[in-house]
């Protein structure tokens, strides 16, 4: 059984404190939020991205677990390493704490080449067996033939390998990355954000990962830490963050358009997990673990599951959620098009995403009709706050 | 003509013996202080500071004063030093020394300290989590990174050194052949009415001083990392 990572802790947060160098513009920032980091959360050697808006607190959650700053209260352990225990007394100095960091500017010592760089974490080592932990980071990242260069002389992508190379080289017992691919483009983005997915594999530490980018965050992680002014508000698989937000600020980061508040539980059956919710003149079905007869909820579906079909394919069927709309408008955006639509009976105005080619196909045009269909399972439905 | 080249050469070395020495002490100590003042906090660091720097502002004749109370026969410095010594350091070279160096720290200070405070914080971090401790990172990283702005704070601080003169003449006196600096020497010239040995020592004073720029420009202009 391993003991993986716990997290417990509290801490008084200011914005204001940026780069550890204190504002002294204090009094005329006077919109920077204090609030105080109250976050609580297990895992065991799996990828975790933290999520969230800015000053929700990540970076502040990375600094108190590698020591850069100490939290008011609580417990932080990795493995069987207590890094802070306030009951305890233990504040692990940062040295101590074996972790590996990489940070969104890359850090390289610029005036080291990449072997310098990456032999820095080792120290006390013997010379043979540095020799081989460096030669088996450049082997792991595919950074072989950049040995003797200096970070000036590499790309942000081939600078962002190294620093992964040098956090990983002392074999630390986790890996913080903050926002580690923010400063790259999208092409990078994506193939760096497979080889992390990858190396999670290989290496079996547990990883946290920061990231502003939903998308980047369904696809690396193994679950997902959702964080708003401190607190956590849910921590799940990506299907459950998706599908299943506990509350609105989930919904919101996950990029959920088409929210409609002020709707209600109106049927509930146990067995098929079938919920009924009356939604104004709307009655709509969804799937859900955790709602209740009478709750007041708010539901949603994102604008890439709605599901058109054509006019003389049926009848309204509000069983299977389906609905007849009129198409406002239709705007390309590329391979996909964006299609404001209205419920003719329900009055309520929706955004669809579908590919370019389907509607071409279906010959839709603005002012035409069309059914919606919004499927069971895709359809979001949250308690209201 | 053997006389004038004796009277241009014991004032040169000896400028040069003093600026080098106190550059050096300048250097270990300056660049030492203006790394605590750039990274750390305590009580009084405004007042640390200020003491510091004070030597810039002040007229020359009063740090002259205040060092002669420092360290003369029976200042506290000057006690302890006779004291290891059996002999006082007043009127010597040595004394001509800390002259030079009271006034050059503070150009060093806060060279160096700007350049230090230019170094980001989150490499410093990103060494600590490699375990590297803070002396380590201050001396394989910070000042590695912040060499351009302390070579430029050691030449200022050689630059001043070499052209003291106020506390340099009310510490170590004006003694012919034991603290007759280059300064002071074009200072006893001019009073003599000696105007060849002055005009002399004056052009390889200027000629010291062009060199001293043009070194700052392109020494620090090509220490690019």
């Amino acid at each position: 059984m391993r003991l993986g990572v716990k997290v417990d802790l509290k801490k008084q947060y200011k914005e204001t404190e940026i780069n550890g160098k204190k504002s002294t513009k204090k009094a005329f920032t006077s919109t920077k939020k204090a609030f105080t980091l109250d976050i609580s959360f297990e895992m065991g050697n799996e990828l975790v991205v933290l999520f969230g808006p800015s000053g929700s607190g990540k970076t502040t959650l990375f600094k108190c677990i590698s020591g850069l700053t100490e939290p008011d209260d609580g417990k932080i352990t990795v493995e069987s390493k207590v890094y802070y225990d306030k009951n305890q007394k233990i504040n692990l100095p940062i040295q101590k704490r074996n972790l590996g960091y990489v940070f969104q500017n890359y850090t390289l010592f610029p005036h080291m080449n990449v072997r310098k760089n990456i032999e820095c974490g080792l120290k006390g080592w013997e010379k043979e067996d540095k020799e081989v932990r460096v030669a088996e980071m450049l082997d792991l990242l595919h950074i072989e033939e950049l040995e003797t260069r200096y970070p000036s002389q590499l790309s942000g992508g081939q600078k962002q390998r190294v620093a992964l190379a040098r956090a990983l080289a002392p074999k630390p017992g986790i890996l913080l990355l903050d926002e580690p691919f923010s400063a790259l483009d999208m092409a990078i983005r994506t193939r760096l954000a497979e080889k992390i997915k990858n190396l999670q594999n290989k290496i079996g530490i547990p990883l946290l990962f920061i990231t502003h980018n939903f998308e980047e965050a369904y696809l690396l992680a193994d679950r997902i830490l959702i964080l708003y002014e401190g607190n956590v508000q849910q921590f799940g698989t990506p299907e459950e963050i998706l599908y299943h937000p506990e509350n609105r600020h989930v919904a919101d980061l996950t990029g959920l358009s088409n929210i409609f508040d002020e709707a209600k539980v109106e049927r509930c059956d146990e067995e098929s997990k079938n919920i009924i919710l009356k939604s104004g003149d709307m009655r709509i079905k969804v799937k859900s673990q955790n709602l209740k007869l009478g709750d007041k909820v708010s539901w949603g579906i994102h604008p890439e599951n709605i599901t058109l079909l054509l006019p003389d394919s049926g009848p309204e069927n509000h069983d299977e959620n389906v609905y007849s709309a009129h198409v406002n408008s239709i705007i390309s955006k590329g391979p996909r098009k964006r299609i404001t639509l209205k419920l003719v009976r329900q009055n309520k105005t929706l955004i669809a995403e579908v590919p370019a080619q389907f509607v071409d196909s279906m010959k839709l045009c603005a002012g035409g009709l069309c059914l919606v269909k919004l499927e069971t399972s895709k359809v979001v439905a949250f308690r209201s706050l | 003509m053997i006389s004038m080249l004796d009277k241009i050469w014991f004032p040169l070395s000896l400028t040069l013996r003093v600026a080098a020495i106190s550059s050096i002490l300048v250097l270990c100590s300056g660049v030492a202080i203006a790394y605590v003042f750039a990274r750390r906090d305590f009580r009084g660091k405004g007042l640390a500071e200020l003491f510091v720097t004070l030597p810039l502002v002040l007229p020359p004749t009063v740090i002259g004063y205040i060092l002669v109370i420092l360290v003369g026969r029976n200042g506290f410095l000057g006690q302890i030093i006779f004291n290891a010594l059996g002999t006082g350091i007043m009127f010597t070279w040595q004394a001509a020394v800390i002259a030079a160096y009271t006034v050059s720290l503070p150009l060093m200070v806060h060279t160096a300290k700007a350049a230090i405070e230019g170094v980001d914080r989150e490499i410093e971090y990103a060494a600590y989590i490699l375990g590297k401790s803070e002396l380590e990172t201050a001396m394989q990283i910070t000042i590695p990174l912040a060499k351009k702005g302390i070579l430029a704070g050691l030449i200022l601080s050689f630059a001043r050194a070499i052209g003291e003169f106020g506390a340099t003449l009310m510490l170590a006196g004006n003694i012919p052949g034991k603290t007759n600096t280059m300064s002071i020497s074009i200072y006893s010239a001019f009073q003599a009415g000696n105007n060849e040995l002055a005009n002399l020592l004056v052009l390889i004073l200027v000629f010291m001083s062009l060199l001293t720029i043009a070194l700052t420009g392109r020494f620090v202009g090509k220490l690019e990392v």
